[in-house]
């Protein structure tokens, strides 16, 4: 079964922080990232992931009578917000929710376990 | 440059729809992965299962705590995604406009992925 993992975070307090203290903190969690990413390596050689940028940078599109509308984003008003995402090729549900603990975002935010829709 | 276009749609508004009208939206989004594929534009795109298939996982004090159900609770959830690669926000936005959701009611949220990570690919 394919699984996305949303990575949810409240990222306004990253957005009070200096560039070098966003650094600085960053790499400080970078170790226990990696052995996330090793981990669902070894369990699936195919797995892919992205950090987004900022919430800050997004954008919002719509269409209506035809015509585009962009405005600031986000689009969800909720306090933690995605700021990443992972698929993985998985056995099951719980090998899921196991990688999903490994993330240091699980202790300051959420992770977001949804199936991929197969047509 | 990758833009994560998150497409939000209301689930309620395709139930409504008719057989009809799902399968020439389901065209819609085919043929936006299609067109963007053929330009070199798309890095993956998938839809997800419903909300109710969710589940949320927290670690607190050093215990997983494991919920049924989404994150957020919303009218219009996440229901997919594609992975674009394009020189330029605009061209980003250009390809969200295309996505089916965008037109009915829903929204697609651009967000640019984070220069020189790649985590995990």
């Amino acid at each position: 079964m394919k699984y996305a993992m949303l990575v949810y975070t409240d990222q306004s307090g990253w957005d009070s922080y200096s560039e070098e203290e966003a650094t600085q903190l960053r790499a400080e969690s970078m170790p226990r990232w990696n052995a996330l990413f090793e981990e669902m390596a070894r369990v699936d050689p195919d797995a892919m992931g992205r950090e987004l940028a900022s919430a800050s940078e997004a954008k919002v599109v719509r269409v209506v009578d035809g015509e585009t509308l962009v405005t600031d984003g986000p689009f969800a008003e909720t306090k933690e917000l995605i700021g990443g995402f992972f698929l993985t090729e998985l056995p099951d549900l719980d090998e899921a929710i196991r990688l999903a603990t490994i993330a240091p975002a699980a202790e300051y935010g959420t992770l977001e376990i949804r199936p991929l829709a197969t047509r | 440059m990758e833009y994560l276009a998150l497409v939000y749609g209301n689930p309620e508004t395709w139930d409504s729809l008719s057989d009809e009208e799902r399968a020439a939206s389901y065209e819609g989004y085919m043929a936006v992965a299609r067109d963007a594929t053929a330009a070199g534009a798309l890095v993956d795109a998938s839809e997800l299962e419903s909300t109710g298939t969710a589940t949320s996982v927290r670690v607190r004090g050093g215990e997983a705590l494991v919920s049924d159900g989404p994150y957020a609770e919303v009218k219009e959830s996440l229901g997919g995604y594609y992975l674009f690669s394009c020189d330029t926000l605009e061209d980003a936005v250009e390809w969200a406009a295309k996505i089916p959701a965008a037109w009915h009611g829903g929204a697609i949220e651009v967000r640019p992925v984070h220069a020189g990570e790649e985590a995990a690919s």
